[in-house]
């Protein structure tokens, strides 16, 4: 008789707890749904963001401020950066570009970097003496070869440029906002 | 018996044992662990952890980077307390090179470093949940789990990764939305923790997976080097932060849960009242946070440690990190040892395992918590 007494306060107790744990889900049923149905609607992303970096353009000159110096190559953790670039002229021989006076000329040919390998740590855009460099806000990254994510982005800014594009293209606007 | 002694054409099982490979690919062995189970019918003979599918030689790899360059891959181990980690690695390089850090920052480590140890319970809680059958819990973790995440992204840029702290301070400092953020997310939490005592704790079908399951006692766990939440429940009241206190942690008033019964449920219970535990001193941070700069004026690029040998502990979200630390005075470190918690904990499956049912073995696994590249490094 206990033994029956006893399988039927575990089933008792066993309910109760149903209950009370279907009492939180139902709760929850009627509250707002929390989820973005994504590719039709985004959130927006936050200024701190860290995506693939990119060279900031001058408003300026238009142009970006990079001065071949490579400390970025030398910080980067995981040796993903590459630039490319020398003096070409004095400053004052050619005014044309030159950021400051006392600056020599410096053209960087190229600033090639690998995406793919990139930890987005964030050591190269806070040790460019230039302010040279910024995270961008991409987030949808995918290709179909590793071959893609390696860019070269003295060049793209220039077809960018080319174009009527700023670089900034791919920092993306007000977005729709999702209903919270 | 090892994974080579399977392959051996001499080696012969009696009629009624056999072999079972759970992992790699096992949902629910959370990354990449293999565990080679010796089976009698449903009841496990022997275990034998399979490890290293995910090492990428990182203790290596600090050897060869400047202390600088180190900075983002201990995220990489422990990826569910990247910050953690990343603030370990920063207190050990400052300790050893004598790299003063303003208050503030300290504070913004802590806060941070608390709220990822909340968003690792709460992934471990839900992913548990859902290794015993239960989905819905997941869902909630999650919500709140991307609360942290949308708080801490604009702070440190990312979502799981981060790499925050710096030597001598943090790459950003916070400001007033994160504070409010923060405030608003902690007394959300707080009616959520109540709603998952609803959901789970008091649930029958829980509590018969859970309890008297994976019983680990006080000397076992003592004798395996068990940390963290694992010993713990296990009765023991140890934890780095109260025991050998860095950073801001002794101006902080808070509790170590403890439980006597060192079961799953109990495993389950310590890491449930961390979570409150971190909410409290979140908010103590947060009332006495301190003004001041959060980085040194000069940032630290190269950093001098003199020659010797360094040793720095650490609570993380699984339990103690060590970090030993031998520099030859040069630009890289000499050795960087890291005696992760996961490794140690997972070190007492073999002996907890065996005697259970093969059911019981994920209900154990999960209550363990282990993550597989802080093992294989």
């Amino acid at each position: 008789m206990s033994e029956f007494t006893r399988y039927l306060g575990r089933i008792a107790s066993g309910a109760a707890s149903l209950v009370s744990g279907m009492e939180v889900t139902i709760r929850y049923m009627f509250k707002p749904v929390v989820t973005v149905r994504y590719p039709r609607l985004r959130l927006d992303i936050p200024e701190g963001f860290r995506g693939p970096v990119e060279l900031v353009t001058d408003p300026e000159t238009g142009d970006h401020n990079c001065s071949a110096c490579g400390t970025c190559a030398r910080v980067c953790p995981s040796g993903v950066i590459s630039v490319q670039g020398g003096k070409k002229k004095a400053a004052g021989q050619d005014g044309e570009g030159a950021k400051a006076p006392e600056d020599p000329f410096v053209i960087t040919d190229s600033f090639i970097i690998d995406f793919s390998r990139c930890s987005l740590c964030g050591l190269c855009v806070e040790s460019c003496p230039r302010k040279a460099l910024r995270f961008s806000h991409m987030y949808e990254q995918c290709g179909t070869s590793r071959q893609v994510a390696v860019v070269d982005l003295v060049a793209r800014q220039k077809a960018l440029a080319a174009v009527g594009c700023e670089p900034a293209a791919s920092r993306p606007g007000p977005q729709q906002q999702a209903a919270a | 018996m090892t994974p080579q002694a399977m392959l051996d054409p001499t080696h012969t099982l009696s009629e009624d044992t056999f072999y079972l490979n759970m992992g790699p690919q096992h949902p629910s062995t959370h990354g990449v662990l293999r565990l080679l189970l010796r089976l009698s019918g449903e009841r496990i003979l022997e275990c034998d952890p399979v490890l290293g599918y995910s090492h990428r030689g990182q203790e290596h790899i600090a050897q060869n980077k400047t202390y600088l360059q180190f900075l983002p891959y201990p995220g990489r181990m422990d990826y569910l307390s990247a910050l953690m980690f990343n603030h370990a690695h920063c207190l050990a390089v400052e300790k050893a090179a004598g790299i003063a850090v303003p208050e503030r920052a300290e504070y913004i480590r802590v806060i941070c470093a608390e709220l990822n140890r909340i968003s690792s319970h709460l992934l471990w809680l839900g992913a548990y949940l859902m290794d015993l059958g239960a989905f819905t819990p997941f869902l909630y973790c999650f919500d709140d789990r991307e609360d942290i995440m949308d708080l801490l992204l604009p702070v440190t840029g990312s979502r799981l990764t981060y790499c925050y702290s710096r030597f001598g301070g943090v790459a950003k400092d916070i400001d007033e939305t994160f504070v409010t953020g923060l405030r608003a997310f902690i007394k959300k939490l707080r009616g959520r923790l109540k709603d998952y005592d609803k959901l789970v704790n008091k649930n029958v079908i829980f509590i018969n997976r859970t309890r008297d399951v994976g019983v680990i006692s006080a000397d076992m766990a003592r004798a395996y080097g068990l940390t963290g939440p694992c010993l713990r429940g296990s009765g023991v009241a140890y934890d780095v932060r109260r025991a050998e206190p860095y950073s801001v942690y002794p101006e902080f008033a808070f509790e170590i849960p403890v439980r006597s019964g060192g079961d799953c449920l109990d495993r389950y219970m310590v890491r449930f009242l961390e979570m409150e535990q971190s909410l409290r001193i979140i908010e103590q941070a947060l009332d006495r946070l301190p003004q001041g700069p959060v980085a040194p004026a000069k940032p630290v690029r190269v950093v001098k440690v003199p020659a010797g040998d360094y040793h720095c502990v650490y609570e993380s979200a699984r339990g103690q990190v060590g970090i030993y630390l031998v520099s030859d005075g040069g630009k890289n470190p000499y050795r960087m040892k890291w005696r992760v918690p996961s490794f140690s904990n997972l070190s007492v499956l073999p002996k907890l395992l065996v005697n259970t049912l093969v059911a019981d073995t994920i209900a154990i696994l999960g209550s363990v918590d282990v993550v597989m590249p802080e093992i294989d490094r």
